[in-house]
């Protein structure tokens, strides 16, 4: 069986600051939160539809770091990497499913200070 | 503000064939389950380890009729869409997330199931030429109770 492919590539706004955790081995794991948007006609009213999508982006080690440092609510960034689905149990025992994207290659976009996310 | 961009792309083997439904106007919509597999050797002990990434994919239309018709269980695709997260309510009415990549390109690889050409599908593509190894399938329990 092939090893496949799985690849996601986002540019989009962060919605809010970094967070920052670190491991027990001292690695960082840093979340983020980006939005894209999509926008597209409406056959029937003729009008413009819009919809913003959040994806939960997650960087490790140094990567991470360099996210916390420099990108903050509103940044504008590029992200590549890998999509996956993480199994966990709520309080009531019920599997549950969360899917993110394991991001290996971070670019920032725009200048430093952008404002605005803009959902 | 930008729009953004936002694209997956899966190369992977379907675990189960597509499902199909269709929308009250009668459009198509399919369903299917996808997995990469991921290889990597563990710092400490040097051995190989693999974890399969289970993907859900939906296409709609045209599109989903083709992959309704020839793909199936085993088979190998390529696929470029946008990653969406779905919200929907359980049976207690918590709010419960989905996340799939809704693909608008399919590409079939490894020829079609009895046909020839370069494909790493057995000849006659029964199902149970390819299994979908035991410990990575049942993530069917989790899935099944998203209400489409």
């Amino acid at each position: 069986m092939g090893r496949g492919i799985n690849k996601a590539v986002i540019v989009g706004t962060l919605g809010k600051d970094p967070e920052i955790r670190y491991a027990e081995n001292g690695n960082a794991v840093v979340n983020i939160s980006v939005a894209t948007n999509e926008s597209w006609k409406d056959r029937e009213t003729g009008e413009t539809q819009e919809r913003t999508e959040w994806h939960r982006i997650v960087l490790f080690g140094t990567l991470g770091e360099i996210a916390s440092q420099y990108l903050k609510k509103g940044s504008q960034a590029y992200f590549e990497g890998k999509i996956k689905t993480n199994k966990w149990q709520d309080q009531g025992g019920i599997d549950r499913y969360t899917t993110q994207i394991v991001a290996n290659e971070m670019e920032m976009l725009g200048r430093r200070s952008d404002a605005g996310p803009g959902t | 503000m930008a729009r953004g961009v936002n694209k997956a792309i899966i190369v992977g083997t379907l675990g189960q064939d597509p499902e199909m439904r269709y929308t009250a106007n009668g459009s198509a919509v399919a369903n299917i389950s996808v997995a990469t597999n991921e290889t990597w050797k563990d710092k400490q002990t040097g051995e190989a380890q693999e974890r399969t990434e289970w993907h859900r994919i939906v296409m709609f239309g045209k599109l989903a009729e083709i992959a309704q018709q020839y793909l199936k269980k085993g088979s190998q695709a390529y696929f470029e869409g946008r990653i969406q997260t779905r919200k929907w309510q359980d049976n207690s009415g918590n709010d419960r997330y989905s996340t799939e990549i809704v693909a608008n390109e399919m590409q079939m690889l490894g020829g079609r199931a009895g046909g020839g050409g370069g494909a790493p599908m057995e000849s006659g593509g029964q199902s149970q030429s390819k299994p979908v190894p035991a410990e990575t399938a049942p993530m069917d329990d989790g899935f099944d109770d998203i209400p489409f």
